[in-house]
């Protein structure tokens, strides 16, 4: 048994060492690492009938990812222009539901953990409660309200503002909404931890310096804030592009998001090998963007969860 | 002192905003809870009823929903605070060199999407399941068992998170103390630092119930014969929404408040004890005349907590006692007088219109005047209803489809008069169908 | 209560990777010994306690307690019971839960240990204090609990790892005498750990003294304050003054040293190094302040030191001379006050006296860090 196992035993006890090492590697091999592998090595296999899986068509192929780039073989375009331009328009709103996002939560964030008083425990309350709440009940409150005959139309109607009901949904201004709504709490809370460790006195010396507040912001608190900040919009933007109760229940019916692609993929089409390729793709272009940004910004890993 | 009190006013008002925004939708659809029309809205107010509360009680789907979400939750629950706190445990004692790459590891599923969870976890299952020879009916390709096993997967993060927050603090002597003292290692877990962890094993537990109770992306791809009630609720609202989605709803959000405001006030309370337990002198605790601080003392929660309870109780009262037959039958004479009024409106018009164009046709006998947009005359009693129909459906859109297709029995059943009204007025719709009941 | 149980260390050796945490140690303690390591910190002292208390498995030779050899033992099976440096109580039970958690684990009733619990809470003068929790405590009380909570496990052999060091100095002094009372009464045998000497010197019945994994000399108090073995021994233990310099002439159990600055002076060799020390080896002599004594002005001879006054306090007590000693550490006298007058020397040379039996000679060594 190698030293550092004899080390562990010891510390722990046989019993409660091997139910802990059990779980770990359960969790982390049987849940994590071998799944994805799996999906990696099932998204290079054509689509197979269950019978001849393991017999002689079952061989390593590209013809997958070929799809997405190609489209059909034979098709009528040069590229698979449909399922391309779905792809990249989820990349682009997710990063701006992040942008969104972030503006509208770091001041809330800041002046959460910069004030003090029993207030800002309300306010907190009223932060998390609404995230208590089903994903599904969230995004069917925002249908209501920006259905052709929701809330919000009959307001607008109402004042004057527009004659005819605006088609919020059409338009996927009820999308970004939704999806802005789903995250605003992962935003606020790694900003908000971050902030609240700041001393109030470096904010107190700046102003004592003469410093505006988009100054104090600018040299002071947001480089401060920076490991919340990109956790946050990390997290915002990782789940807004895998998003897809929100695009299901607020999307227009002509615009679809990346992740219907791969449930259709999956659940319409029995395709699950092309539905692994595009889940895949979405997989490694997200962490890719995401490692890219990071690196811009000088953050680590480890901020990520703090 | 001026632009002072500007800044906190438009501090004041962006925090108006931005809870208007994070509030306002769970109030409007708790409003459309009580609302009467089959189409859940808040504005139009027609009546106050209850009837969407029966409804979701008598819905077998949903009620089957709730039971597999708790099964799923509690098994998710178990599994994720064991592996979250068997991850957490590792965490503060793996050799430093493997640690970055163990926490990595370990915080990834947080990130990966959903949707990616779901399609691994059914792949690699699927996948064991056919090594080992098992048929599609087998313990691994069990809905419950592969949604429990998904979802346990990045939900287990979240518990490490907060168990590794809590663990930081914990004194590694306090169990070797408890083991030169003769414990067993399980022992001195579960004496020592099982209690220590309580706290936090709650939290992440409650964590780990709410994240599995509200998961989409990934059931969506492993729940084969469980469906969750997330899942059913989705599949409900995709293919046409009622307001007794509203009222379950309004049902988890009372709750939600309910629980919040408890663990709020308890909080509190525990605070205002501690504090009182400082200042008392020894005399104080030992005699046990220690004045403890009344539960409703400066508890803001805790006044809250029972000006809900008794909100819940009015309502429920009100509810088995209230009925809303009377206001609907108003409602629905006066939309069939409105309904009426516009037929009688438009009978008159098209009588003046063809009196025109019969003097018209009469003077000049050839254009029809640009300024109506009416169609055409395609033929005498019909160019009517063409021309109510027309210009609803040009607007109608594709998106209004869903709905239209939901209450589709209500131009059918709801013979000539309504249908008319109906296809008039998008709004009227419900009406419409309600009256064909 | 019996002899107590005696604690046997054989070559013992502990590494961590390449770094030796104690070097071939071979310590007897004495069943109802009060024994101490005393040392700097990162001499290994703590790490010989935990290969005692069993969370440590020594890399080579033995742990024998009673005589039984201790290795493959877990700590939860030793009779020996620890109180750990920051006490450890556990925050989440009650004063007396803490106390009877040994007979817990045995599954006593809850009144059982309730009686035990007010018998220990009596000894330690903490009566009916039973139902508190730890951080409604003292620190002095805590640590008297957590004395009685080691105690209730009816440990052959208690380790104390510094456990007074969190206290301030007054308590610290209180907390001594009461732990070498505690001692007596139960008679079983304390081992004790720490890098105060205070402590070490009034507590124990033998001492071992520990530089760097290695153990110095092993000795009762006064045997290592008046006769240490080494140099690291002699300037750790106590203040002392250093003469570096050469044998010059071994005469029975004396020696005379060629010393760099003070010329050549008479000392008594320690008793470990009789024999050992031959002409020519380095060697250290050392003498303590309080040795010296004032001689007239320009005396010369063996036992005479001359030397340029620095500076002088007035300590209450004690006059204290600091003069222009060797390495640039300055060489201190103490003067007892006993009314005498006592004029300034700041500045002017003087010569000092003293005894050559309260001089010691050791080999030359590494010197303790101030």
């Amino acid at each position: 048994m190698p030293s550092f196992l004899k080390e562990f035993f010891k510390r722990n006890g046989v019993g409660m060492g091997s139910v802990m090492l059990g779980l770990v590697l359960f969790w982390t091999i049987g849940l994590i690492i071998l799944p994805q592998l799996s999906m990696l090595d099932f998204s290079f296999r054509p689509n197979l009938p269950p019978p001849e899986i393991g017999g002689p068509k079952d061989v390593y192929t590209l013809e997958n990812y070929k799809y997405l780039i190609y489209g059909p073989e034979g098709g009528s375009q040069d590229y698979n222009a449909v399922d391309l331009r779905v792809f990249f328009r989820t990349l682009v709103a997710a990063v701006c539901v992040t942008v969104f996002n972030l503006i509208l939560c770091y001041p809330i964030a800041y002046y959460l953990a910069q004030t003090k008083g029993n207030h800002i425990r309300i306010f907190a309350l009223m932060l998390i409660i609404p995230y208590w709440i089903n994903e599904i009940l969230r995004a069917f409150a925002l249908r209501i309200i920006f259905g052709e005959t929701g809330v919000l139309n009959n307001l607008l109607v109402g004042m004057g503002l527009f004659d005819t009901p605006f088609d919020f949904i059409r338009n996927d201004i009820a999308l970004y909404a939704g999806l802005g709504y789903a995250y605003i709490l992962l935003m606020i809370f790694p900003i908000y931890n971050v902030i609240e460790s700041l001393d109030r006195n470096q904010i107190e010396a700046a102003r004592d310096m003469g410093a505006s507040w988009p100054m104090i912001h600018r040299r002071v608190v947001i480089p401060y804030a920076k490991p919340g900040i990109s956790s946050g919009c990390t997290m915002v933007f990782m789940l807004s592009a895998g998003a897809l109760a929100a695009p299901q229940i607020l999307g227009g019916p002509s615009s679809l998001w990346f992740t219907q692609l791969i449930y259709q993929q999956f659940n319409d089409n029995s395709d699950w090998p092309q539905g692994a390729a595009y889940a895949v793709v979405l997989l490694v272009t997200c962490i890719l963007l995401v490692l890219a940004i990071m690196r811009l910004f000088k953050v680590n890993m480890g901020d990520i969860g703090k | 002192m001026k632009s002072f009190s500007f800044l906190r006013l438009s501090v004041w008002f962006y925090l108006a905003i931005f809870f208007a925004y994070l509030l306002g939708p769970l109030v409007i659809m708790s409003v459309t809870a009580f609302n009467s029309p089959e189409f859940p809205r808040a504005s139009p107010w027609e009546c106050l009823t209850f009837e969407w509360f029966s409804a979701l009680f008598q819905d077998e789907r949903i009620l089957n929903g709730i039971w597999n979400s708790i099964l799923v939750g509690a098994g998710t629950v178990v599994l994720s605070v064991a592996m979250g706190l068997a991850g957490a445990l590792m965490l503060t004692q793996i050799w430093p060199k493997l640690r970055a790459t163990y926490y990595t590891i370990i915080i990834a599923p947080i990130l990966i999407p959903g949707v990616v969870l779901g399609i691994s976890t059914l792949v690699f299952w699927d996948r064991i399941n056919r090594m080992l020879g098992l048929g599609a009916d087998s313990f691994l390709s069990n809905g419950l068992f592969l949604t429990i096993i998904g979802q346990s997967t990045f939900i287990a993060s979240y518990c490490m998170l907060v168990l590794v927050a809590r663990l930081q603090r914990y004194d590694i002597a306090l169990t070797e103390a408890a083991l030169d003292l003769g414990a067993t290692h399980a022992q001195a877990f579960r004496k020592v630092l099982l209690p220590f962890m309580k706290p936090a094993i709650a939290s992440a537990a409650v964590l780990a119930f709410l994240a599995s109770f509200e998961n989409y992306n990934t059931t969506t791809f492993t729940f084969g014969e469980y469906p969750t009630l997330t899942i059913e609720l989705a599949q409900k609202v995709r293919y046409g929404i009622t307001p007794a989605i509203s009222a379950l709803a309004f049902i988890i959000v009372v709750l939600t408040v309910f629980v919040a405001l408890a663990n709020e006030a308890n909080i509190r309370r525990k605070e205002l004890v501690a504090a009182a337990r400082k200042d008392a002198t020894v005399e104080e605790l030992e005699s046990g005349r220690l004045r403890l601080p009344n539960f409703f003392s400066s508890n803001w929660a805790a006044v809250a907590l029972v000006v809900v309870a008794c909100l819940t109780i009015a309502t429920v009262g009100t509810a088995t006692v209230y009925s809303p037959q009377q206001c609907i039958a108003d409602i629905r004479e006066q939309k069939r007088l409105e309904t009426e009024a516009r037929i009688q409106e438009l009978r008159q018009r098209r009588a003046e219109e063809a009196a025109r164009r019969a003097a018209e046709e009469a003077e000049k006998g050839d254009d029809a005047t640009g300024g109506t947009s009416t169609a055409p005359a395609t033929g005498g009693n019909n160019s009517g209803f063409g021309n109510v129909f027309d210009p609803n459906a040009l607007g109608g859109g594709s998106s209004d489809a869903e709905e239209t297709d939901d209450q589709s029995s209500a131009p059918s059943s709801g013979g000539g008069s309504s249908a008319f009204g109906g296809a008039f007025d998008p709004n009227a719709l419900s009406g419409g169908g309600s009256d064909g009941n | 209560m019996s002899a107590g149980v005696g604690v046997d260390l054989e070559n013992l050796w502990i590494r961590f990777g390449d770094f030796v945490a104690v070097r071939d140690a071979n310590v007897k303690i004495n069943g109802g010994d009060f024994f101490s390591f005393l040392g700097p910190s990162g001499c290994g002292k703590t790490t010989i306690l935990r290969a005692v208390s069993g969370f440590l498995e020594p890399s080579e030779g033995n742990v024998l307690i009673g005589g039984n050899n201790m290795r493959g033992i877990g700590p939860n099976k030793r009779p020996t019971a620890l109180i750990f440096q920051n006490l450890a109580l556990f925050p989440l039970m009650k004063i007396w839960e803490n106390i009877t958690f040994s007979m817990e684990i045995k599954g006593a009733s809850a009144k059982e240990r309730r009686k035990r619990a007010d018998e220990l809470l009596d000894m330690i003068a903490l009566p009916g204090q039973g139902d508190k929790l730890p951080s409604e405590l003292s620190g002095g009380q805590r640590q008297r609990v957590a004395i009685a909570r080691a105690l209730c496990a009816e440990p052959d052999v208690l380790l104390l790892d510094e456990p007074l060091s969190a206290l301030d100095l007054k308590l610290r002094q209180h907390m001594r005498t009461e732990l070498r009372e505690i001692q007596q009464r139960v008679g079983i045998t304390f081992i004790y750990i720490t890098h105060d000497q205070g402590e070490a010197l009034t507590m124990s019945d033998n001492i071992a003294v520990m530089k760097a994994g290695v153990i110095d000399q092993i000795a009762d108090g006064k045997t290592i304050y008046n006769d240490p073995a080494t140099a690291f021994a002699a300037s750790f233990v106590g203040e002392n003054n250093v003469f570096r310099g050469k044998v010059q002439q071994v005469m029975g159990d004396e020696a005379m040293i060629r010393t760099n600055r003070s010329g050549d002076l008479v000392a008594r060799i320690s008793s470990a190094n009789r024999g050992k020390l031959k002409v020519g080896d380095d060697a250290m002599m050392f003498i303590r302040p309080e040795a010296f004594s004032l001689a007239p002005q320009g005396a010369t001879g063996d036992h005479f030191v001359t030397a340029k006054v620095n500076h002088e306090e007035f300590e209450g007590n004690v006059f204290n001379i600091f003069m222009e000693g060797e390495g640039g550490k300055e060489l201190k006298v103490s003067i007892p006050n006993l009314g005498q007058s006592f004029e300034d020397h700041t500045g002017q040379n003087i010569t000092l006296e003293y005894e050559t039996q309260n001089a010691v000679v050791v080999p030359a060594g590494e010197l303790a860090a101030e």
